[in-house]
C-alpha cells in the first residue's frame, strides 16, 4: 500500500473470490475506493481489453505481420472511443492483465499511454514476475513500478486533454453491433492502423454537428440506413462529402462519375461523391485502405516518418486554439529520428513525454497547411502539444 | 557535341544505338565497339527552379537538345522512390537523399515538355503496393500537383502491376540475356516513344552504384517479380520486395519469360548486376539523368546502416546509360573501369562492365566527351567517404 502513496491510483479492484480481505481492508485504510471488479462504481464502465502492443508470433522470435503488412498491433484505443461514444460522460476503464511470456517495463508505459491517450484509462493488473519483484524489494522491480505510477500520474495531470475533441476526416457510422460488430469495429481498428484520424458515429445518435470537419463517411452496414440517417448523410455528400457505402444501400441518388475503380462505382451527387462499393464490403482492412485512397492522403492529418508500429490521435480544444496528437510507438523499442507531419496552421509546438515533467525541445518546420515536427529519441508515447 | 560527328550523325546513331549495338561476337568486340556519346555535367546546388532548370536546360542543349528526341512523342520517365515511403534518412527528406527530387523531376518534365512532348508519363514501382503513384508521394510530402501541372498532358502511373493496362507487355533482350531472355512489364514501358531514367546518384549496398541503369530494376513489376508474386501468374496485387531477383530463390510467374539458367550463381553481388544489364537491353534508355544536388553517401537508402546525407551539388545527363554512369563514376571518386573486388565493387559485378561487353555502351572515360563541368571540377568524393566508413564502419546516419 506504501507504493501507492503520492500516486493518482485511487481505486482497488478485486475478483469475488479472491481471498484477499486482508488487503481490502487495509486498502480501505489508506483511504482508497474498494470494489469488485465485475461491479464497476456507477459512472465508469470496465471493458475487457487487449494487452496493447505488436503482436507476437506464436512461437517467439518476432512479430506478426498484420494486414497492414506491417507488425500487428493490438491496441484498446479503438474501444474505448467506441464506449465513449455510446455513454457520454462515462469514465472507461480497460481490463487487460499482461500477457506473453517476457514483460517489459516500456510495455506498462504502452499499456498506460494507449488507453489514456483514448480518454480511458488501463486498470493496473502486474504480471507475476513483477508482482513478486516488488514484493521482495528488487531494485529493477521497484523502478519499473515508479515508472507505471509516474506515466500514470503524467496523464492524471493532463485533466483537460479528455476534453479535447477528435480531429477527423473520416466518419464510420454504424451500429457497431448485432450483424455490424464484425465489420464496424475492426474497422476502427484497422482505419487507425491505415493512418486515418476517424470519428465514431453511432448511426443512432447522429446529430447536426456530428459530421462537422469531416470529409468523408463510411456507411457499411448490413443494412440499409433508415430515411431520416439516409438523409442526413446525402445532405452531408450535397454539401461537398464523400459517402463509401456498399450496395446494401440501395437505389443510389446522383449522376454516375467517370471516375474508374475496380472495386467501387462514383457517382456525383451535388458538390459531393458516392463510392458505391460492387460487392457487400466484407474484409475491414481492404474498406479501410481503399477509404485512405478514396478520400486521398492529401488530406491525412497526421503523417510520419521512421515511426515503425504507430498509433495516433489528433484531438483538438473546444476553442480550436490547441490541439494535442497523441504518438504511440508500439515497439518495445522506442524510435529514432521520427518526424511526424501534422495539418493545421499552428505556430507553436511542445513535446510532453511521461517521464519529464517539463515539455522537451522539438524541431517544428512550418509547411503550408501543416508543421512538420521533428521529434528528439522518445520511448512508447510522446504528446505533441500545439498552439494556433 | 561529339568532336568527331556531326549534331545529325549522333541524332541518329542515339536512334538506333541500342539495336546496333547487339551485334554478334565476343564481349572484348562488342566492348571495343560499344558507342560513346557524349555525356553532360553541371554544378546545381539548389533544388531551386531558378537553378535547376537553367542548369538542365543547358545540359540538354549542350547533348543536342530535347526537340529531336522528344518532340510529339510520348515520354515515359522512370523516377527512383526505393523503399517504402515511410523511412527517412535521419530528418532528411526523400528526395534530399534517396529519391529522385521532386523538383528535378517538375523541372524535367517542364523542360519535355517545352520541347514537343505530346505526352509525359513519369513511372515507378513504388514499395509493395498499387496504389496510384500521386497517392504514394503524398507520403513523402510531394504535391503531385507540381510535377503534373509543369507542363501538358503529363501523367503518372504505378508500373508495380498490371496498372492501367490490360496485359503485361513482354520486351525481350536482343542479346538474349545474362540472367533473364526478357521481362513481363507494366504497358507504360512499351507504350513510350522515349524513355528517360532519372536517377539518383548513389551507392549500393548490392551492386555498388546506383545510376541510370541500376534505376531501371524498378522496372520489374512485384505481381510478378515480387516476393509475393504469383506463382503461375502475376498476382493482382503487387507485395514484397525483389528478393526473388536478388537471390534466385525462385522464379518469377510461370507467364513471364524464365531465367535462363537456375543453376546460376545465386548470388546478389553476381545476379542484380546482369538482371539490370537484361532490363537496359530490354528497355533501352534514351536520355539518362542522374541527379545529385543532395544525396545519401553509403548506400541506396535509409535502411543502410552507416549512410549520411550528402550534398554534391551535381547533375550528369547523357544520351547513352553506360556511358553516363561512367561519367557519374568518375564524378563520384570511382574509377568506372573498376570490376568486382575494387571499390565500390567489392562484393559485385561491375554494371557497367556488363553493360559494356554487351555492346550497350563504353565505361571508358577516354573515349566519352564530357561537356559543361570538366570531371574534376564536380567531384564530389563518394569513394572518399566509403574508404572513411571503411575504416569506421560506426560512423554516419544524418
Amino acid at each position: 500500500m506504501g507504493l501507492l502513496k503520492g500516486t493518482p491510483i485511487n481505486w482497488l479492484f478485486f475478483d469475488k473470490d479472491a481471498g484477499l480481505a486482508p488487503v481490502i481492508e487495509q486498502a480501505k485504510q489508506a483511504g482508497l475506493n474498494v470494489a469488485e471488479i465485475a461491479s464497476p462504481p456507477a459512472g465508469v464502465a470496465i471493458l475487457p481489453g487487449d494487452w496493447p502492443g505488436v503482436a507476437p508470433m506464436a512461437r517467439g522470435g518476432g512479430a506478426s505481420a498484420g494486414p497492414t503488412g506491417v507488425p500487428w498491433v493490438d491496441t484498446n484505443s479503438w474501444k474505448i472511443r467506441l464506449e465513449t461514444a455510446r455513454r457520454p460522460g462515462a469514465n472507461i476503464w480497460v481490463d487487460a492483465p499482461p500477457k506473453g511470456a517476457r514483460i517489459s517495463a516500456g510495455s506498462y508505459r504502452t499499456a498506460i499511454a494507449d488507453a489514456a491517450a483514448a480518454g480511458g484509462r488501463w486498470v493496473i493488473s502486474l504480471d507475476a514476475q513483477l508482482a513478486a519483484g516488488i514484493a521482495d524489494a528488487k531494485a529493477d522491480a521497484l523502478a519499473t513500478w515508479k515508472d507505471i505510477a509516474t506515466a500514470a500520474a503524467f496523464f492524471a495531470a493532463r485533466k483537460d486533454w479528455p476534453a479535447y475533441l477528435p480531429e477527423a476526416v473520416v466518419g464510420i457510422i454504424s451500429s457497431f453491433a448485432g450483424d455490424d460488430e464484425f465489420l464496424g469495429q475492426e474497422l476502427l481498428n484497422l482505419i487507425g492502423r491505415a493512418n486515418q484520424q476517424y470519428a465514431v458515429l453511432l448511426k443512432d445518435k447522429l446529430t447536426a454537428t456530428s459530421f462537422r470537419g469531416l470529409r468523408a463517411v463510411i456507411y457499411a452496414d448490413a443494412q440499409p440506413p433508415a430515411a431520416g440517417l439516409r438523409k442526413q448523410i446525402l445532405d452531408f455528400v450535397s454539401a461537398g462529402g464523400l459517402l463509401i457505402t456498399g450496395p446494401k444501400w440501395g437505389t443510389p441518388p446522383g449522376l454516375p462519375a467517370k471516375e474508374e475503380h475496380p472495386r467501387y462505382a462514383a457517382r456525383t451527387l451535388g458538390k459531393g461523391r458516392l463510392a458505391i462499393a460492387k460487392a457487400d464490403p466484407d474484409d475491414p482492412w481492404v474498406l479501410a485502405n481503399d477509404s485512405a485512397l478514396l478520400i486521398s492522403r492529401r488530406y491525412e492529418l497526421l503523417r510520419f516518418w521512421n515511426g515503425g508500429a504507430i498509433g495516433s490521435f489528433l484531438t483538438v480544444a473546444p476553442d480550436r486554439k490547441r490541439a494535442v496528437a497523441h504518438l504511440l510507438f508500439y515497439a518495445d523499442r522506442g524510435p529514432d529520428h521520427v518526424s511526424v507531419r501534422i495539418a493545421g496552421r499552428y505556430r507553436k509546438a511542445s513535446l510532453w513525454t511521461p517521464d519529464r515533467v517539463a515539455p522537451r525541445a522539438v524541431e517544428m518546420e512550418i509547411q503550408k497547411d501543416a508543421v512538420e515536427l521533428h521529434l528528439p529519441a522518445v520511448s512508447q508515447y510522446a504528446a505533441a502539444e500545439l498552439e494556433v | 557535341m561529339h568532336k568527331n560527328c556531326s549534331r545529325r550523325e549522333w541524332l541518329l546513331r542515339t536512334a538506333a544505338v541500342v539495336p546496333g549495338a547487339w551485334l554478334a561476337g565476343s564481349p572484348l568486340s562488342r566492348a571495343a565497339s560499344a558507342p560513346a556519346l557524349p555525356v553532360a555535367v553541371a554544378k546545381c546546388k539548389t533544388y531551386d527552379a531558378s537553378e535547376l532548370v537553367p542548369t538542365l536546360s543547358k545540359m540538354f542543349d549542350q547533348l543536342g537538345g530535347l526537340g529531336r528526341l522528344v518532340n510529339g512523342k510520348t515520354v515515359g520517365i522512370k523516377i527512383n522512390l526505393t523503399g517504402d515511403t515511410s523511412y527517412r534518412l535521419g530528418y532528411s527528406l526523400p528526395g534530399d537523399t534517396h529519391y529522385t527530387h521532386p523538383q528535378t523531376i517538375a523541372a524535367t518534365v517542364h523542360l519535355l515538355g517545352r520541347a514537343g512532348a505530346r505526352r509525359i508519363r513519369v513511372l515507378e514501382c513504388p514499395w509493395s503496393t498499387a496504389d496510384p503513384l500521386e497517392e504514394v508521394v503524398f507520403r513523402s510530402n510531394w504535391e503531385p500537383r507540381d510535377i503534373l501541372g509543369a507542363a501538358q498532358n503529363v501523367e503518372f502511373e504505378n508500373t508495380n502491376y498490371l496498372g492501367r493496362g490490360k496485359k503485361y507487355s513482354r520486351l525481350m533482350v536482343p542479346t538474349g540475356g545474362y540472367i533473364y531472355p526478357g521481362f513481363d512489364l507494366n504497358h507504360s514501358y512499351a507504350d513510350c516513344d522515349v524513355f528517360v531514367s532519372l536517377a539518383k546518384m548513389k551507392e549500393h549496398a548490392t551492386a555498388g552504384i546506383t545510376l541510370s541503369m541500376k534505376n531501371c530494376f524498378g522496372l520489374t513489376p512485384a505481381t510478378i517479380y515480387g516476393s509475393g508474386a504469383g506463382v503461375d501468374e502475376p498476382s493482382v496485387l503487387p507485395s514484397g520486395g525483389r528478393d526473388m531477383v536478388h537471390s534466385g530463390r525462385r522464379q518469377p510467374s510461370k507467364s513471364a519469360p524464365p531465367e535462363k539458367d537456375p543453376k546460376s550463381s545465386r548470388d546478389g553481388g553476381y545476379r542484380v548486376p546482369r538482371t539490370v544489364v537484361d532490363l537496359v537491353g530490354a528497355r533501352p534508355i534514351h536520355l539518362a539523368i542522374v541527379e545529385a544536388v543532395r544525396s545519401m553517401a553509403g548506400g541506396e537508402g535509409p535502411w543502410i546502416q552507416g549512410s549520411s546525407a550528402v550534398s554534391p551539388g551535381v547533375i550528369v545527363a547523357g544520351l547513352n546509360c553506360v556511358n553516363t554512369d561512367a561519367v557519374c563514376m568518375g564524378v563520384m571518386g570511382f574509377d568506372p573501369m573498376a570490376d568486382r573486388g575494387t571499390p565500390p565493387f567489392e562484393t559485385c559485378d561491375s554494371t557497367l562492365r556488363l553493360a559494356e561487353d554487351a555492346g550497350l555502351g563504353t565505361r571508358d572515360l577516354k573515349r566519352i566527351e564530357v561537356v559543361g563541368t570538366p570531371i574534376v571540377q564536380a567531384r564530389f568524393d563518394f569513394a572518399a567517404l566509403r574508404r572513411e566508413r571503411s575504416a569506421n564502419p560506426r560512423r554516419g546516419r544524418g
